[in-house]
């Protein structure tokens, strides 16, 4: 009975992996009809967190850790993050400067990646701040590419939606360690992400 | 936003459905009440059982109001700072008693609605456009209410704690967009 349970439950946790991995990335098979340079409107807006690796990476380590760290850590990290992020948004829309916010996007890869890699598990408030600390330097630059467009209330909704999205996917791909081989699935993930995350440090110090 | 704020997309169906529509195509007004919807979800259910009544009420006296008005209100900025703020209640689990967040209701939904009204203020049939957003608003309301309403299990909560992040978020960089982007 209790069996029965776990696979239902495993099965429908795939499901919903395959519905977010679908939901993260349709918006690329739209690529071709939106002009960049127009910006504004949800289209636009959903497509743009998906446009960088580096990114793309972090948002989904964030859900990865979260899962990793378990209940409250699981949903704490998703709320605070689109919040801070927001936030940087803000700065950047108001032209307050943060240096090294290229180096900081790689760095939050870099780390994130290594906390799923290695396991770690710090108390619920120094993750939090670690994950918020970062989410300041993806929503300034960001927030600076924010396009003067009619839509960008629409653009910002979409744009927050697909970093959801993003962290949902972290956490249900984080979820599969329930699975026989699923906590090395999820390290090796995390390994991924870290070394994508050193690439692009690489980039930006060069 | 401010030009969306000053013109009615026409649908074909006349000025009721135009004003229908002009809730779902002007997101501030719209994540409002989502925001409000989602902080009496939160409140308990003696909110969520008077807010179909009262916000769309609410929203109706303010647009006639405004649709008296001799110019229009551009509130852009203030609007969606209040959009944040709530939306920030919802992400915090803040939970208000409904002597509170039901007074809170009526004076935000007048607020808007007095600015939509005094948008809608010159338009060939604005009186029925004001109408139809306030149905579209009270089948939204009820809609959502109904489906949020408590008790909650774990999950939902945490959605509802993740849709005020969201909004929070989207009404924050639009409060930056607004202020490099003055018009």
């Amino acid at each position: 009975m209790g069996s029965q349970l776990m696979n239902r439950i495993h099965w429908q946790l795939s499901v919903l992996a395959l519905a977010a991995t679908g939901l993260a990335l349709a918006p690329a098979a739209a690529w071709a009809h939106v002009d960049g340079h127009h910006g504004g409107g949800f289209l636009a807006g959903l497509l743009h967190p998906i446009s960088g690796l580096d990114h793309v990476v972090a948002m989904v380590a964030v859900g990865l850790w979260g899962a990793v760290l378990g209940p409250p850590a699981l949903w704490v990290l998703p709320v605070a993050f689109p919040l801070v992020m927001a936030f940087g948004g803000l700065l950047g829309l108001l032209g307050v400067p943060i240096p090294g916010v290229e180096i900081g996007i790689a760095v939050s890869g870099l780390v994130m990646g290594l906390m799923v890699l290695l396991e770690l598990r710090p108390p619920l408030w120094l993750a939090a701040l670690i994950v918020s600390a970062f989410a300041v330097f993806h929503g300034h630059a960001h927030g600076a590419e924010l396009p003067a467009g009619s839509n960008a209330l629409l653009y910002s909704l979409a744009f927050v939606i697909a970093t959801g999205l993003l962290h949902l996917l972290g956490i249900l791909l984080g979820e599969t360690r329930r699975w026989p081989g699923g906590r090395r699935f999820v390290q090796g993930a995390g390994g991924v992400v870290a070394l994508v995350g050193l690439w692009f440090l690489e980039q930006a110090l060069t | 936003m401010i030009a969306l704020l000053a013109h009615l997309t026409p649908t074909g169906f006349g000025p009721w459905t135009d004003g229908m529509a002009r809730l779902f195509l002007e997101p501030t007004e719209l994540l409002l009440v989502i925001a409000l919807v989602l902080l009496a979800a939160q409140s308990g259910r003696p909110c969520t059982n008077r807010l179909p009544l009262l916000l769309p009420l609410a929203w109706l006296l303010g647009g006639l109001i405004g649709l008296h008005l001799s110019e229009e209100l551009l509130q852009s900025l203030a609007c969606t700072a209040v959009v944040a703020a709530t939306g920030l209640l919802v992400a915090l689990g803040v939970r208000l008693r409904a002597q509170v967040l039901l007074p809170s209701v009526v004076l935000l939904a007048s607020g808007f609605g007095l600015v939509a009204g005094s948008a809608l203020e010159g338009h060939p049939g604005a009186l029925a456009a004001l109408l139809g957003e306030t149905v579209a608003i009270a089948a939204l309301t009820t809609l959502l209410g109904q489906l949020l309403a408590p008790p909650h299990p774990r999950w939902r909560a945490i959605a509802i704690r993740v849709g005020g992040s969201w909004i929070t978020a989207a009404s924050m960089l639009m409060v930056g967009w607004l202020v490099r982007h003055p018009r």
